[in-house]
């Protein structure tokens, strides 16, 4: 009996590491290794061994700026895609049937759309022959155009509008298991509406919140194709850098470095992340 | 209305619609402080909405509900002090043992040293003591309906209400809760309601039981009274086992009618007219094998041993009865023809309409 109690996790490891094998292999080939390739590149100067990228990046105002601008517009567009989502989510569980079915349609089909498609059609509708700025002129609330592409507000329109899905999908996954007899239990306990919420409600759905959040945040802090077709070079991020250090300045240790200060406030959310949700489950 | 006008708890003329259905139709509750009343009835009979009006997770759309003097019919939840413990427990999954009977003390703002107090105080209670810290979701189903006890316990509700609380438990567990449910809710003086399908549940558990029967109380009394004189054909077929004919009145003199039945003519001890439809029955166990003053015949279907007793299946006029043996007894074989009877002072008898 105690053989085979000591056989059985080993058998269930070796079954184990067996599994993750694929996706091992995968990690190994398509991420670490190119990873550690582009941190290689990243400390390479004339003269071998170098951290002038990093000085660079981390020495000079308009790349901190830069660096600004990536933090800012993921935690802007972060903080909109709740601030929408969370409702959005509790409209979406709380709706029945074809209604239902519907919300989610409009959320998560536009997925299938590229990036590309949707974002050069948020600049047709907000330059200044767009239909938004037409309208405006017909209604007679405005004289002459207003300036709308190439500002900060499209960037952050554009960006919300395609990530939201993103907040809205882990949401709504913990939202739609909510048991309702939580709040009633809350509210004969004593709780108010407002208090059941900040007790009851976001407590519980704070893995979801969580998982949102993380999601959204990285895929803001290294968007490309959004601040490019949206804003253009006056709002220049980590990732629009990496791309003009690469194909116009061929500057390659300066990209890969900013490419590393990307990889690291992505690892930071991940692990960031991951804390408060296994702290949220203790 | 003096009883009513003393009354911890008086629902007065309630009735609810949900759209085109009549869930609860003009109810009338009063009960005193420290009763453990049940609602008991089918599914659909308006027991769970009838405990939801009086938690206030639902409004009525007539009546008033007075709880301890104060007209709470349109004070929300939170400032009724009402007690729920609900079927599937709805334990807060983020907090611990102890964070969920702390939530309501916490709400009240009461000290930490006499929230912490009072929560090892209705831990114990339940016998939950040693797993304070525990996470919800490592507790068993029985554990779960402790903690849920407890928690509604611990802000001292005016009364609480259990929502088919033991429902969810294995038969064992629900039967030692029961006892134990019981005993414990009596010790600390508290108001409180059951609502429940489970007969038996019913009459362990109660002081008073109110059988509900399509938005209506159909009988509210104490158990015994319930078992021995159902006030209705629907009372009588929800608690307890009967043995049941359809008739009709042929005469009624002197407080006595006769119906013809399918199984023969029976006597029972209330006047009607002639010619009405009626549903005449006994308890099992008045029946004995011989004549009596109903008498009946039929052939033995079957018998069942169960220890103390033994249950014989006859057919009679096309009819399936049961009668009631003492164990001591010697039961007749399936197939005999025999001879049954009960007396006139234990049969019953109601009008058949709106029997279900």
């Amino acid at each position: 009996m105690i053989a085979a109690a000591r056989l059985l996790p080993d058998r269930a490891r070796r079954t184990a590491l067996l599994l993750s094998a694929p996706g091992l292999l995968v990690l190994v080939g398509l991420f670490i290794l190119p990873l550690s390739l582009l941190l290689g590149v990243s400390v390479q100067g004339e003269g071998g061994f170098s951290l002038a990228a990093y000085q660079k990046l981390f020495g000079t105002p308009h790349y901190r700026h830069v660096i600004w601008n990536s933090l800012w517009l993921a935690a802007v567009v972060t903080l909109l895609c709740f601030l929408i989502g969370y409702p959005a989510s509790f409209a979406i569980a709380r709706a029945r049937g074809g209604w239902r079915s519907l919300m989610l349609a409009c959320l998560f089909l536009p997925l299938s759309a590229s990036v590309i498609v949707k974002a050069f059609a948020w600049t047709i509708l907000l330059r200044s022959s767009g239909i938004i700025n037409q309208t405006l002129l017909f209604i007679g609330i405005i004289d002459t155009p207003v300036r709308m592409i190439f500002t900060e507000t499209a960037l952050v329109i554009g960006a919300v509008n395609i990530f939201l899905p993103f907040m809205v999908l882990p949401v709504f996954s913990v939202v739609a298991q909510l048991d309702g007899r939580l709040g009633e239990a809350a509210a004969t306990l004593g709780a108010n509406p407002l208090e059941t919420f900040l007790k009851v409600t976001l407590p519980v759905t704070m893995p979801g919140i969580i998982a949102g959040v993380a999601l959204v945040f990285a895929l803001a802090v290294s968007a490309y194709v959004v601040p490019t077709l949206l804003i253009g070079e006056r709002f220049p991020t980590l990732a629009t850098t990496i791309a003009k250090s690469y194909l116009l300045t061929r500057e390659e240790a300066f990209g890969a470095a900013c490419g590393v200060a990307l990889l690291a406030i992505a690892i930071a959310v991940v692990v960031i992340s991951a804390r408060l949700t296994r702290e949220e489950r203790a | 209305m003096t009883m009513d006008a003393a009354a911890h708890l008086a629902v007065r003329g309630v009735s609810k619609r949900f759209g085109a259905t009549t869930v609860l139709a003009d109810i009338d509750l009063a009960m005193p402080k420290g009763e453990l009343l049940t609602l008991l009835g089918p599914s659909g009979c308006g027991k769970t909405t009838l405990l939801r009006l009086v938690a206030g997770l639902a409004e009525p759309d007539t009546g008033t509900i007075i709880l301890g003097g104060r007209d709470i019919t349109r004070t929300p939840p939170y400032r009724r002090n009402v007690g729920v413990v609900f079927q599937s427990y709805a334990l807060f999954p983020h907090l611990d043992v102890a964070g969920n009977v702390a939530f309501g003390l916490k709400l009240r703002k009461r000290p930490k040293a006499e929230i912490d107090a009072t929560v090892g105080r209705v831990l114990a209670l339940v016998h939950l003591d040693h797993l304070a810290s525990r996470p919800i979701r490592a507790l068993s189903g029985g554990q779960q309906q402790r903690v849920a006890l407890a928690r509604a316990l611990a802000v001292e509700p005016s009364v609480i209400l259990f929502d088919e609380a033991l429902s969810a438990l294995d038969r064992k567990l629900r039967e030692a809760m029961q006892g134990e449910l019981r005993q414990l809710l009596t010790e600390i003086g508290a108001t409180a309601i059951f609502v429940t399908h489970d007969q038996e549940e019913a009459l362990t558990m109660s002081d008073r039981i109110a059988v509900m029967h399509r938005g209506r109380i159909d009988q509210l009394a104490d158990p015994r009274t319930l078992y021995e004189k159902p006030a209705t054909a629907f009372a009588l077929s929800f608690v307890g086992q009967s043995v049941r004919l359809a008739g009709r009145v042929t005469e009624s003199v002197g407080g006595v009618s006769r119906i013809e039945t399918p199984a023969g003519p029976v006597l029972a001890p209330k006047t009607f007219s002639p010619g009405y439809d009626v549903i005449v029955a006994t308890r099992p166990e008045h029946v004995r094998l011989g004549p009596g003053d109903n008498t009946l015949t039929g052939t033995v279907t079957g018998v069942v041993f169960q220890g103390a007793r033994s249950t014989v299946e006859i057919a009679a006029g096309g009819l399936k009865l049961s009668a009631e043996l003492s164990g001591r007894e010697t039961p007749p074989q399936p197939g005999a023809a025999i001879t049954f009877g009960w007396p006139l002072a234990e049969t019953l008898i109601y009008p058949a309409e709106g029997v279900a």
